[in-house]
């Protein structure tokens, strides 16, 4: 129960921070064009960190002497204030749901994860829209 | 009484009739012979065995134990010879069901007729003429004969020039059984000092049996008998007849034999019987025991689209009762619970067993079954075609970041129970180790498939190639 706790306190900090950050960045790349009317996803990774919005050493395997792990993902087109989830499971059972926030009219975010001992396997991380729909799916390992 | 026939199966009456014919046969066919009296010594020994047992003698209860065990041996070879003759020399119909034959056909006049010819003409000869005893550990068996007696086979059999002529020939009903035989000799010092080998033998066969032995000597031409390990010569064929007849009646002829050998058919079969329904009571109707037996469920009839996905249990608990020993003998395959899955539909099913889905042993009585209902959850397979994920393990280099790792094919088609397959989501690999890794490469690695539950479509490869791309670490500034 601790540690779902510390887990909560980490996402609600990632998701609290990270829009500010976000924001500078989407604002400073807003083009003035016409907006698109579909939500649309650039890139997505998994990497050991996230640093001013950009992943650093994006991987497949992560060691658990990392303490975290992120998910990164990077929306081109956001048509209007949305949210996206980072679903995070550990073989098939999921750990974790996260919701984060997406502005118009481009959007940078990420989730992470405290590891633990336990957490050592194959993981992926499903990201998906409000309704659910599958936009991306990243796979990584878990190792010593 | 009433209790006994109310619960008696039919197959208990055949049972117990089959067992005590075959008592029955056994008796008839080796009554006479020490077969039965050892296989009576030998139930003596089990007797004092179980008798030991229960007074504690550890030393004595193991010995008699170890005779017991090995009882079945020691009867089919020390009495090889006796089984085999009465295999050979009966047919199928002996064997089964034919109660010996009077032998009262002995040719007496034929055989009082041959001796005093055979003596005339100096030839010598043995006959013997068994009693009840049995011959069989005393004579040196010859040659079988199974020839029908006739003074012209007699006189040829003891014809100087025949290579049997020396030994004896033993006469049983109207045939001579076997030629050539060889007699122990009488170790009596008393005898006649012209009294020939011939004399010996005949004599010492009848020191030891109750056979009559009819010899005609070679030398004195005279034709004498023994008898209850007596020497008595006959003068003329008329004396000899009568002595011949007086020996067959009494091992065959009287009418007061017949009745003592039929009170004794009589007797055999009802000892058979009682012998029998003592070992069914003591086995069947001992007393009660209650036994719990754990019996794996197997199902039958299921629809071959169908797989089972889940049951509550995979076994149940049979409390069975019957005599102590009926439950110490029954062997795991003669307990089964078999349910039919004819009427099963997809998704979950409780079946209740009933007394038609189990199989006991005959004697022993079902009391009760736990659990009483079983839950099982049915499928259909389906095909499903699932995203292949590498299962990495170890310890990368700290130098090294494993960037992509792409298994090839990326998907694989499987198949298995749809509400299994609906939960799957991926196909992960066997644990591939990172900790060879230097440079980018690939390496050919096998699918961490549960056959229980998941089988790969024809065509699949059990294996993938995963292509893999690590990059040197940037020093961080």
């Amino acid at each position: 129960m601790k540690i779902f706790r510390k887990l909560y306190v980490v996402i609600l900090l990632i998701t609290v921070l990270l829009p500010t950050i976000a924001v500078g960045q989407a604002a400073k790349e807003q083009p003035l064009a016409l907006e698109p009317k579909k939500l649309a996803l650039g890139a997505t990774a998994t990497c050991e960190n996230v640093l001013s919005g950009i992943p650093e050493n994006k991987a497949v395997a992560f060691s658990l002497a990392l303490k975290r792990v992120y998910c990164y993902t990077n929306f081109t087109s956001v048509p209007e204030k949305t949210f996206t989830f980072h679903n995070w499971y550990f073989r098939d059972n999921l750990k974790a749901s996260i919701k984060l926030v997406l502005r118009p009219s481009r959007w940078s975010t990420y989730s992470a994860m405290e590891l633990r001992s336990s957490d050592k396997g194959p993981w992926r991380v499903e990201v998906t829209d409000e309704e659910g729909n599958i936009l991306s799916t990243q796979r990584f390992s878990i190792i010593d | 009484m009433n209790d006994f026939l109310a619960n008696i199966r039919w197959q208990d009456v055949i049972d117990i009739a089959l067992n005590s014919y075959v008592l029955f046969r056994f008796y008839i066919l080796f009554r006479g012979t020490n077969v039965l009296r050892v296989l009576f010594g030998l139930a003596v020994i089990w007797f004092a065995q179980r008798l030991a047992t229960s007074m504690g003698l550890i030393v004595s209860s193991w010995i008699s134990q170890g005779i017991t065990a090995a009882a079945a041996l020691i009867v089919v070879v020390v009495f090889r010879n006796e089984i085999r003759a009465v295999l050979q020399t009966k047919n199928i119909r002996g064997i089964l069901w034919e109660l010996p034959k009077k032998q009262t056909t002995t040719p007496i006049e034929k055989i009082a007729e041959s001796a005093f010819d055979m003596a005339r003409r100096h030839i010598g000869a043995l006959l013997i003429i068994p009693g009840k005893d049995d011959l069989g550990d005393i004579v040196q068996h010859g040659m079988q004969w199974q020839g029908v007696v006739s003074k012209e086979m007699l006189v040829s059999i003891f014809w100087p020039d025949n290579p049997v002529h020396d030994g004896a020939a033993i006469v049983r009903g109207s045939r001579i059984e076997e030629v050539g035989c060889i007699l122990p000799l009488s170790t009596r010092d008393d005898l006649p000092s012209n009294y020939g080998t011939r004399h010996r033998a005949a004599l010492g066969l009848a020191e030891i049996s109750d056979a009559l032995i009819i010899l005609v000597s070679e030398e004195q031409g005279t034709v004498a008998i023994t008898q209850n390990g007596r020497l008595k010569n006959i003068q003329n064929p008329a004396t000899l007849e009568k002595r011949l007849r007086d020996h067959t009646s009494l091992r065959l002829g009287s009418r007061s034999n017949l009745l003592d050998e039929r009170i004794e058919i009589v007797l055999a079969s009802v000892l058979s019987i009682a012998f029998t329904l003592g070992i069914w009571f003591s086995i069947t109707r001992g007393l009660d025991t209650l036994a719990t037996y754990d019996v794996p469920v197997e199902y039958r009839n299921r629809d071959s689209a169908q797989e089972i996905v889940e049951t509550s249990d995979n076994t149940v608990k049979l409390q069975l009762s019957g005599s102590r020993s009926l439950l110490r003998s029954i062997s795991p395959d003669q307990l089964r619970v078999r349910l039919n899955l004819n009427k099963a539909a997809v998704g979950p099913n409780s079946f209740s067993i009933t007394r038609d889905d189990i199989t006991l042993p005959p004697g022993v009585i079902l009391k009760d079954v736990q659990p009483p209902f079983i839950e099982v959850t049915l499928d259909i397979t389906t095909e499903r075609v699932l995203p292949v994920q590498v299962d990495w393990v170890g310890k990368l280099s700290d130098r090294l970041i494993l960037t992509q790792a792409r298994p090839d094919p990326a998907t694989v088609k499987v198949i298995g129970a749809s509400q299994y397959l609906d939960s799957l989501t991926t196909i992960y690999t066997e644990k591939v180790s990172v900790e060879g890794i230097k440079r980018s490469g690939s390496v050919e690695v096998g699918l961490a498939i549960n056959p229980a539950k998941l089988r790969l479509a024809s065509g699949e490869k059990r294996s993938v190639t995963v292509l893999y791309t690590a990059k040197e670490r940037t020093p961080p500034e």
